[in-house]
């Protein structure tokens, strides 16, 4: 029962600030709706006992993407760039085809197997060390190599103009 | 006489100006402090273990709920209720005292008094005095200001402020919230702040306060990596990301002399420490590092356009942020709540407020030591010094680990 009513609470603050992202002119104001939306998601990995995975989720995308983000909105362009349109008229076919995507996946959900109970989850941070670190570790790997090249080709972007 | 004290200029000498006024003044003085603080530690020993205290109020409730059939989740709701309003009251008491030691130990360094008046003994009332000005102040909304963003600036800027106090443990059993991930908990939901510092630079419609809220949010971001990477090797070496296991971790001595705190371990401990408490000062956004108010450059920053409550709130959220600050150092680096050697006899809690007003007091000391650094080499400073010193003092600390249990 207030399992249920935490998990409608927190699907609110999901869905309607991440509709407002798309929707609302003010580039700012979608940012802090982003921020409101990836807490609520946040929310949900607290509710599954995914706590690792929450504090993490805080940590990286609420306050430290989103704050590039806002950084980024407060640097850029004169303030008429801060107000504009955020939607061209291919909307229509565009929430046709997330429409599709939601209900293939509401479709495919059905066949996963649920967690068995949601009280009966312990901490979660020493099991995904364990499993990063030892049957992972490839993948793991492998990954962090693929987020340095980016980083690196991210530098050389962005130093390309200096030396000319 | 010949002798002349500095403020003989005011005016004729009274008593207490005279050398032998002074002196007895001064001895009249530490015998207070002293006799203050005795009885503070008296009457803490006297009270004991607040944990133990309140366990034993339970249990007697949960004998009254079993006697007159209350409902069953009667225990459970005031096991919950009693430490968060604890904690919400404790926040809120955190910088009235801090804002005082600050003015204290500001005037002090400058070799003048301070408020000396309100509250009749050392100006202890100052902070209340200021707190009732700020709440009878007007509160001004810019004109062209972006209402909503500007209004709930300082609420997100000190909400997360409240919840990090969760996981602290003030002494032994005394977490509101033992966490799992309370070291991670405490620096993500800090790094919320940022937000409300951004939205008070958008949000005021005001180049100064967008300034302040780019600089801030630069600087808290960049200086939040080398932080939490000097707290890994103390993680490593606890096995454990929650506090209250990294407080058990440190518990013990070194030959009988020396405790296992964190700080005493060779190079790792210090370097690492160093690392924790320079980034922990940058994120309150406290000289040297505050770029982000610079009153000589951006007028006050990201808080110019903020009066009254509002902006005691931005205020109030820097202090909470000093005590946080010190009070994960102090679990972290200096033992907690773990006692000091031959004072086993003293309550765990006044351990720990002791260690972290010591903290605090290096925060303080900070402040009205250093000259506020520059933009560009604030950025240098965390991204070409500590971020590489920090990384490689994790190596060190997992070379250590590779050679004793490899």
């Amino acid at each position: 029962m207030i399992e249920m009513a935490v998990f409608a609470l927190l699907a609110v603050l999901t869905i309607v600030p991440a509709a407002l992202v798309v929707t609302v002119k003010n580039i700012f104001h979608a940012a802090l709706f982003l921020v409101l939306s990836l807490t609520g998601v946040a929310g949900f990995f607290a509710m599954l006992g995914a706590d690792f995975l929450f504090v993490v989720q805080i940590l990286l995308y609420a306050g430290g993407i989103t704050v590039i983000l806002l950084f980024v909105v407060l640097l850029s362009g004169s303030p008429k760039d801060w107000l504009i349109r955020q939607m061209n008229e291919q909307w229509l076919g565009a929430l046709a085809a997330s429409a599709v995507f939601v209900a293939v996946l509401a479709g495919l959900f059905q066949y996963l197997p649920g967690p068995e109970s949601i009280s009966a989850v312990g901490p979660t941070t020493e099991l995904l060390g364990v499993l990063l670190l030892r049957e992972m570790v490839l993948p793991f790997e492998a990954v962090s190599l693929v987020l340095l090249a980016a980083l690196v080709g991210a530098v050389l972007f962005t130093r390309r103009g200096e030396g000319k | 006489m010949s002798f002349q004290t500095p403020w003989a200029v005011l005016g004729p000498a009274v008593p207490s100006q005279t050398p032998e006024g002074i002196r007895r003044r001064y001895q009249r003085s530490v015998l207070l402090v002293l006799f203050l603080l005795g009885a503070v530690v008296l009457a803490s020993v006297w009270l004991g273990e607040p944990a133990i205290r309140f366990e034993a109020l339970m249990s007697r409730l949960s004998e009254l709920v079993a006697r007159k059939g209350w409902p069953w989740w009667v225990p459970d709701f005031v096991r919950l209720i009693v430490p968060c309003s604890l904690i919400l009251i404790f926040v809120q008491l955190v910088p009235v005292f801090v804002l005082w030691w600050e003015l204290k130990v500001a005037a002090h360094i400058q070799v003048r008094l301070g408020p000396m008046h309100v509250g009749l003994w050392h100006g202890w009332a100052q902070p209340l005095a200021d707190g009732l000005k700020l709440l009878l102040k007007e509160d001004i909304v810019p004109a062209g200001a972006d209402r909503w963003v500007h209004f709930l600036a300082p609420i997100v800027a000190f909400v997360p402020a409240y919840v990090c106090y969760a996981p602290i443990p003030f002494g032994a059993d005394m977490a509101a919230a033992d966490l799992d991930i309370g070291v991670l908990f405490v620096l993500g939901l800090s790094g919320l702040t940022v937000i409300g510092l951004l939205m008070a630079g958008w949000g005021s419609n005001n180049k100064y306060s967008a300034l302040g809220g780019l600089r801030a949010a630069a600087q808290v971001v960049s200086y939040e990596v080398p932080r939490v990477i000097s707290v890994l090797p103390v993680v490593m070496w606890a096995g454990s990301l929650s506090l209250s296991q990294i407080m058990a971790a440190q518990s013990g001595l070194w030959g009988g002399v020396i405790p296992k705190w964190f700080i005493f371990y060779p190079v790792i401990g210090q370097v690492s420490f160093l690392i924790y408490l320079i980034c922990a000062v940058a994120e309150t956004n406290r000289v040297p590092f505050d770029i982000a108010e610079a009153e000589s450059e951006l007028v006050s920053g990201f808080h110019t356009e903020y009066s009254g409550m509002k902006f005691a709130f931005f205020f109030m959220a820097e202090y909470a942020y000093v005590f946080l600050g010190s009070a994960l150092g102090a679990v972290l680096f200096l033992g907690g709540a773990e006692p000091l050697p031959l004072m086993r006899w003293l309550p765990t809690y006044v351990v720990f407020f002791g260690k972290t007003m010591f903290l605090v007091f290096v925060f303080i000391w900070f402040r009205w030591t250093f000259p506020r650094l520059r933009v560009d080499r604030l950025m240098d400073f965390c991204w070409k010094f500590l971020l590489p010193w920090s990384l490689v003092n994790v190596l060190l600390a997992g070379l250590v680990f590779l050679v004793r249990w490899g």
